[in-house]
């Protein structure tokens, strides 16, 4: 009954193991991303929309979406620092502001009251993200010698100091009310925020920076979910559920807490450079104190210490307001713009809304949608029994 | 078939040429030298061995147990728990033409002692400090036993004893021996013969000491040939994409033909499960694609797929409740039907798969088995209809240590609930007409018990048949069911006989008993010893909100009792008068192989039972309540009044 052999070593091996997820027979595989077959066929059809989609929207659409991967990006970054790490940072909304003035003064020519270098953005936006790195290291010290409620003020206090910089360094900024233009996404000569035609097809320009974006979002992603599952990620755990307990194992506490800002502060920084690009105009005020507060929204609302979590956060918060807007055509209480005789208007009606949830996922769910899905994905994963 | 018939024939009428388990993993390793054959789970993942290692492995073992001065003929031990280094122990001895013996993990010392000095092993490998200590405490009884290899040395390393060995220097001297004399497995296999004992396996010993069963590498042959090649064991049979689970004790005969045999034979890949208590776990990891196992096994997956209903939220068990009726229906046509689908069972288990049946079998580990065997004790139908019903067809086999598991077996398609199925192909059985006591004859019948020959003489009579000691009788002319062990049989003070057995079975249906023996051998009426279940009963007594600490505790509260009296009188209704269980007793302690109450299979020893437990069965007969039980009336337990049941007289 053996019989001869008529397949491959390869697949003979394969056979066995197919269609048992579970049966890991190298840690790669056990410590995959996508270690299950549903995980890696979702992941799939997702990125197959992803990549379809831009075509059929609108302009308008594709915007929102496009906003949806920057502000993931800076989501990530602040979940890295607060959700994994356990430092709340209220500053964050300064990070963004320094990638996208620094984006601006290095992407931008020189006008007559504004400096600028005039570099493309292959330049611009790495050195974005690495200058508000810079300013994030040498803060962090500070920040590591404080936590909780002091470690909230302090970076509060964050915010102030970057908004008076921000107003104050006209040359580089533009000064409060003014501001400047953001920096263009030239890479090669080609303008990506323009229609262009690659290869012979012709692009439009909201297509080809949507693409920008998914494909930096996907990039910085993957390296922060493989951050939190390496030995600094542990590490940052550690320090988050208990940092004496951290110090005792060995986890050295200001290095890992400086570590965590660091890296922070510059996925704020690119986040802040390429969203600039979609603001067109930045002034001081757009990187206020209430930038800061929706993400820290994003990642209640999405799930704290989770990288799809954070994406899943920006995207609501993101896309709430239109959402709402188009509640106003069915809904006759609410009016568009102030006053009008209807109850509500549009932006009181998001403002509850949004502090509604904030409160409601922090008592009843403080994982987030992220912890809604796993308990729907616990409830099918033990079906048919509860555990 | 036929073929398989052929092969069987050809096998006996030339014992000289009976292939042995060691060439055929030799001529895996010959031809597929890079594929997986098993897999074990070390460090957290399941790791690879190929045939060229399983070979290399059994060579090193067999020049190094060369090296220590075993011959041909000489015994070797191995106590350990099922692992990729048992095989290679095995197959190195036979390779060498020495004999293996294997002792459960769970045997105590002072049945160590009695193995080793039975059977003159001169090397014992034992797995871990827990067996080394066993085989110190009585090495000094043991006068032929010359070394101790151990494999994990743990807690052993620093142990100061001449016998004792690591695995790893044995390994060495292995290496050093095969460098000096790279022909000796050539010589040895050239002058082995069919005639050579390949293995000695000690019967449970449910009466008196356990017996060295001597099977021979034509034995296994034939058993191999029938089993594996001829879908004796798994049908359709075993092929080199199939996936089992290794984790019965490799050393009954059962676990050796469901591992070593079927690997070596078909080349299905072995996963070895990390240990017992591991078993559901590494089951749902490696979806076994052939599954063999014990009724106890069976019972508890049946208990405790039940278990965790219970504690499923409301939706679930609305679902699970409306399919499991639905598989009630499948069960019972499959049954009907003798195993084969019909259009109605097809629809119903289709509709049913996506909602509960997939899943159900996938947590469990069996989603993809595609044939699933119960033997070595009688298996309760209920426990089987259950398994019918989510499309795990259990294919009952019946064998035993002495004809190396050839005799019977239920095929698909054919499958008789309640029988053991039909005489394997080729060979011959038939049952007694006096006694009623199976009898088989073939190739496979053991060579004998090792050093008595009057027990061999009781075992095989001159004609070559050997005595079971099973009553069976036919169903349909087809197929056996059997009645009980011989030994089993009561025959109560009215001359009525009975077979304790299937009582004892239907009363373990019950999740909430796990040991159940009948009593009324010369007595007026029949009584039994009920032992429950501590997982399910302290659970269904936490439902109940009822506060217990030990099992002993548990065992005797009223409320327990009046749980265990619902449970005869239940099995009563099935039984005629005479058969009823008028009285029980509980047994105050959960039975145990390390005290002598259980053989290493958990089979209940009746003897030793009456001498512990003698006073309870006294109570019962004398008329008295001493002792926590209860009779079909009302249930009592000493310090509280007795307990009136809630309705019925004496049924």
């Amino acid at each position: 009954m053996t019989g001869p052999n008529t397949l491959l070593p390869g697949r003979r091996r394969a056979v066995t193991l197919r269609g048992r997820p579970e049966l890991y027979t190298e840690y790669g595989a056990d410590q995959a991303l996508l270690n299950t077959p549903a995980k890696r066929r979702f992941a799939a059809v997702l990125l197959l929309v992803l990549v379809v989609v831009p075509f059929f929207l609108d302009r308008d659409l594709n915007g929102l979406l496009t906003r949806v991967f920057i502000t993931s990006i800076g989501a990530i970054g602040l979940n890295l620092v607060t959700g994994y790490a356990g430092q709340v940072s209220l500053g964050h909304a300064f990070f963004l502001g320094l990638g996208a003035f620094t984006a601006a003064f290095l992407g931008n020519e020189p006008t007559g009251s504004l400096r600028g270098l005039g570099l493309e953005m292959w330049a611009w936006l790495p050195l974005s993200g690495l200058v508000a790195a810079a300013v994030g290291a040498m803060v962090a010290p500070l920040a590591a010698r404080v936590r909780g409620l002091y470690l909230a003020i302090l970076t509060l206090g964050l915010v102030f100091v970057g908004d008076h910089i921000f107003k104050e360094m006209r040359t580089f900024t533009g000064g409060p009310g003014i501001g400047r233009r953001a920096a263009a996404p030239i890479v090669g000569g080609l303008d990506l925020y323009r229609r262009q035609t690659i290869l012979g097809v012709e692009i439009a320009g909201d297509v080809l920076y949507y693409f920008l974006c998914l494909i930096l979002l996907l990039v910085l992603g993957v390296a922060a979910r493989n951050l939190a599952r390496s030995k600094t990620g542990r590490s940052f755990a550690a320090v988050r559920d208990r940092d004496i307990a951290a110090e005792v194992m060995g986890v050295p506490l200001v290095r890992t807490k400086v570590v965590a800002f660091t890296i922070s502060s510059f996925y704020a920084g690119i986040c802040g450079a390429l969203l600039a690009v979609m603001y067109g105009t930045i002034v001081p005020e757009n990187f206020g104190l209430l930038l800061s507060v929706d993400f820290l929204a994003m990642i209640l609302i999405g799930g704290v210490a989770t990288i799809s979590g954070s994406i899943v956060g920006a995207a609501f918060v993101v896309l709430m307001p239109r959402l709402v807007q188009s509640l106003t055509d069915v809904l006759p209480f609410i009016s568009r713009g102030g006053g009008g005789g209807a109850l509500l208007s549009v932006d009181q009606l998001q403002g509850i809304l949004f502090g509604a949830l904030i409160v409601g996922f922090l008592v009843l769910e403080p994982r987030g949608l992220y912890g809604l899905w796993l308990r729907v994905r616990n409830y099918w994963k033990a079906w048919p029994f509860s555990y | 078939m036929s073929a398989t018939m052929e092969q069987g024939t050809q096998a006996s009428s030339a014992p000289g040429g009976a292939r042995s388990i060691p060439s055929r993993i030799r001529e895996h390793a010959r031809r597929d030298p890079q594929r997986v054959c098993m897999r074990e789970k070390r460090f957290g993942i399941w790791q690879d061995i190929t045939w060229a290692d399983y070979w290399d492995n059994v060579s090193l073992v067999a020049h190094g147990l060369a090296a220590l001065g075993v011959e041909a003929g000489d015994r070797v031990a191995i106590h350990s728990e099922n692992r990729p280094e048992w095989l290679y122990a095995d197959v190195g001895t036979v390779a060498l033409r020495a004999i293996t013996m294997g002792l459960y993990p769970t045997n105590p010392a002072p049945e160590v002692a009695y193995l080793l000095r039975d059977s003159g092993s001169k090397v014992l490998i034992a797995e871990d400090q827990e067996q080394v200590d066993k085989a110190l405490e009585v090495e000094a009884e043991c006068p032929d036993l010359q070394h101790i290899v151990y494999l994990d040395p743990r807690g052993v390393r620093e142990y100061e004893h001449s016998k004792l060995l690591s695995w790893d220097a044995f390994i060495a001297m292995g290496r050093e021996h095969r460098d000096r004399e790279p022909d000796l497995l050539d010589r040895r296999a050239s002058e082995a013969t069919g005639e050579d004992v390949a293995t000695l396996i000690y019967t449970s010993g449910t009466t008196g000491p356990p017996k060295g069963a001597m099977l021979s590498v034509g034995n296994i042959d034939f058993a191999v040939e029938t089993l594996v090649s001829g879908g004796g064991f798994y049908n359709p049979p075993a092929g080199p994409h199939d996936v089992i689970l290794s984790y019965l004790p490799l050393c009954h005969v059962a676990e050796r033909a469901a591992t070593e045999w079927v690997n070596a034979e078909a080349g299905v890949t072995v996963h070895f499960a990390e240990s017992i208590d591991t078993v559901q776990a590494n089951l749902k990891e490696v979806q076994p694609t052939l599954f063999f196992a014990v009724p106890r096994i069976w019972e508890k997956l049946h208990a405790g797929i039940h278990i965790k209903m219970n504690a499923a939220s409301p939706l679930k068990r609305a679902v699970f409740g409306f399919w499991m009726k639905m598989a009630e229906r499948i069960g019972d046509e499959l049954v009907a039907n003798e195993g084969r689908h019909t259009v109605k069972t097809r629809v119903l288990y289709g509709l049913g798969y996506p909602f509960v049946f997939r899943a159900l079998r996938d947590r469990v580990g069996l989603r993809k088995v595609r044939s699933a065997g119960s033997g070595a004790a009688p298996i309760a139908p209920e426990v089987l209809k259950f398994f019918f019903g989510i499309g795990v067809i259990i294919y009952e086999i019946y064998g035993m240590t002495e004809n190396a598991a050839v005799a019977t077996t239920n095929r698909p398609g054919r499958v008789k609930l309640g029988t053991v199925g039909e005489p394997q192909p080729g060979i011959e059985v038939r049952i007694d007409e006096q006694t009623g006591e199976i009898l088989t004859r073939h190739p496979a019948n053991f060579v004998g018990y090792w050093n008595k020959p009057d027990k061999t003489a009781e075992a095989i009579d001159a004609d070559g048949w050997l005595h079971t000691g099973d009553v069976g009788e036919w169903v349909d002319g087809t197929h056996i069911k059997i009645v009980d062990r011989i030994k089993d049989i009561i025959i109560t003070a009215g001359g009525k006989n009975i077979s304790p057995s299937e009582i004892e079975n239907l009363l373990k249906t019950s999740p909430y008993v796990k040991e159940a023996v009948v009593v009324g051998d010369g007595r007026p009426y029949l009584t039994a010893l009920i032992g429950i279940e501590l997982d399910t009963v302290g659970d269904w007594a936490q439902r109940r909100k009822l506060p217990y600490t030990t099992y002993r505790d548990l065992s005797e509260k009223p409320e327990v009792l009046q749980l265990v009296q619902k449970v005869v009188k239940d099995t009563n209704e099935k039984f005629a008068r005479v058969e009823n269980i008028r009285k029980f007793r509980i047994i105050p302690k959960e039975l145990d192989h390390e005290d002598g109450e259980l053989t290493a299979t958990q089979k209940v020893k009746r003897a030793s039972l009456y001498e512990m437990f003698g006073h309870l069965v006294d109570d019962m007969y004398a008329n008295d309540t001493r002792y926590p039980g209860g009779d079909l009336v009302e249930v009592h337990t000493p310090g509280a009044a007795p307990v009136a049941a809630g309705r019925g007289g004496d049924a």
